[in-house]
């Protein structure tokens, strides 16, 4: 079993930050790095959509699921995505039983929001009938084991999810929902590619992707959702603080970092045939 | 609303050559395979994939109790938590846990207690978490048989490994591990599992109609399949220290 404490001594602490003022890593990396990134989509049979990604050691399983409902009243012709997030107790023993605490909520925000301001669902084709039948996807985030940075992983499994989703088609006959024989793919729904992108801070060191120890010792983290030229949402969280300075510097490198891993990732290979 | 796509079942569970709707024969198992230590953060974990369905557990253990009340003075306590992934089933799953899952939990604990010495860990906890990722039929089956392979890499003491299989009816004939569409519009469904230490059941359900001589041929039946499966979960367990063994012998030649 890995070593995972609540508190983290003085002197790992200490270790960790001496290595990054000389730009190092503990893990090897270096300061704007990624750990590895492994994706795999359609891994749920039960699943509308589904996505098992992985960074490192994190490793989370996201699935699709699809209902039809009433629209909101005042958006009556359009379909609804909702995010949740679990951070099950079988992936840390940080983790407890329960329900949603602080920590998955977060996770299910900064994801929702990283996708929801980007322009990314187009909630108005998940319209069937106005002010009568829409759908309502729910995309939900299980985290299967946790060593660091779920916010990113967390956001390409919810992508993936959403690009590889295969949901019935349906369409209004004379007050009846009735099934067309097709289905709605990733490139129908899904119109860019948001990516979010955490750094951690520890003194004035910032670095890229943090990882578990990292994550346990740093003052604070940013998450930053970019789309392919404009920035969508930001989180910070933890007791860091950033100077206008260096949130100027996160907004370009971010651009930069985004472009690099949308191209490796390559999503839109995740598509699945109508 | 209902759902654009029905879950509707064909009024036969068997296909005109005899077969059943997977392909499989009367007392053909679907395929499984296991894996153990697959979660680095627990003290034992285990992956099991028996046809559709996805199951990860992990154990965690002697650790404190909490509540706190829950503890007992002269021994160790077993908890097992058994939770169905939202998007693992046909209609989505609600988030918190439901009667269903408590229930389940509460069979598999039981299930599992005659094969531990918890009364050589007075005051502590072992937690299994048992995650369905994705369902099609004898999960709580599915999960028992990883439950134990998770307790049996964390290193807990154990009198022996548990298996378990669903058996049932459909179409008025006797058939080994139900699928999901077999479960749900089959005629009878008895979920058993065994204890290799003295080779009875510690876990047993029935649901549906059966006569004594069917029920009888049903255990037997079982015994069957369930040696079939202990096999594999012995296999796995060997086969990751077989792994390691091979690494070691391979440094050892390096120097």
């Amino acid at each position: 079993m890995m070593d995972i404490k609540r508190v983290i001594s003085t002197i790992e602490k200490n270790y960790i930050l001496s290595n990054l003022k000389k730009g190092e890593r503990i893990d090897g990396r270096d300061l704007w790095e990624y750990r590895d990134w492994t994706v795999k989509s359609d891994v749920i049979a039960s699943a509308e959509g589904s996505a098992e990604v992985t960074l490192g050691k994190t490793k989370i399983i996201t699935g699709l699921k699809y209902d039809v409902g009433a629209p909101f009243p005042d958006l009556p012709n359009e379909g609804v995505c909702t995010f949740m997030a679990e951070l099950l107790p079988l992936a840390s023993p940080l983790f407890e039983r329960g329900p949603p605490d602080d920590q998955s909520i977060e996770l299910a925000r900064v994801v929702d929001r990283g996708i929801r301001h980007a322009d990314c669902v187009q909630t108005k084709k998940l319209c069937i009938k106005e002010k009568e039948a829409v759908y309502i996807l729910f995309v939900d985030i299980y985290v299967i084991n946790y060593s660091g940075n779920l916010t990113d992983a967390g956001g390409v499994s919810a992508l993936t999810t959403l690009i590889s989703s295969h949901i019935p088609e349906g369409k209004w006959i004379d007050g009846n929902l009735e099934w067309t024989g097709k289905y709605l793919t990733g490139d129908t729904i899904v119109n860019e590619i948001p990516m979010v992108i955490t750094y951690g801070k520890i003194g004035d060191i910032i670095f890229l992707d943090p990882s578990l120890p990292e994550e346990l010792v740093c003052d604070g983290r940013i998450s930053i959702s970019v789309t392919e030229d404009k920035i969508t949402s930001i989180q910070k969280s933890g007791y860091a603080t950033f100077s206008l300075d260096e949130i100027k510097m996160l907004g370009k490198k971010t651009m930069e970092i985004a472009s690099k891993v949308r191209k490796e990732l390559n999503l839109w290979q995740y598509k699945r045939d109508k | 609303m209902p759902l654009i796509i029905k879950d509707e079942y064909p009024e036969k569970l068997f296909r005109e050559d005899g077969k059943r709707l997977d392909g499989r024969d009367k007392h053909e198992l679907r395929p499984i395979k296991m894996e153990v230590g697959v979660l680095e953060n627990a003290d034992g974990s285990a992956y099991l994939e028996w046809g559709n369905n996805k199951i990860y557990a992990a154990v965690y253990g002697p650790r404190e109790v909490h509540p706190h009340h829950l503890a007992k003075p002269d021994r160790g306590i077993l908890r097992v938590f058994y939770r169905m992934a939202t998007f693992s089933v046909f209609d989505r799953k609600r988030p918190a846990p439901g009667r269903r899952e408590k229930e389940i939990s509460m069979v598999i604990t039981d299930c599992l207690e005659p094969v531990l010495f918890l009364e050589l860990y007075p005051g502590t906890s072992f937690e299994v978490f048992l995650n369905v990722m994705d369902a099609d039929g004898g999960t709580r089956c599915a999960c028992t048989t990883v439950a134990a392979l998770a307790l049996a890499d964390a290193g807990v003491p154990m009198r022996s490994l548990v298996t378990a299989v669903a058996m049932g009816k459909i179409d008025g004939e006797l058939i080994t591990d139900l699928s999901g569409i077999e479960d749900k519009a089959g005629e009878a469904d008895l979920p058993c599992a065994m204890t290799w230490f003295n080779e009875e059941m510690s876990l047993l359900q029935f649901d549906g109609k059966m006569d004594l001589e069917e029920f009888s041929n049903c255990l037997t039946l079982a015994k069957e399949a369930l040696t079939n499966i202990h096999e594999i979960q012995l296999n796995t367990l060997k086969k990751k220290y077989i792994e390691i063994q091979e690494e070691t012998k391979g440094g050892e030649n390096e120097q």
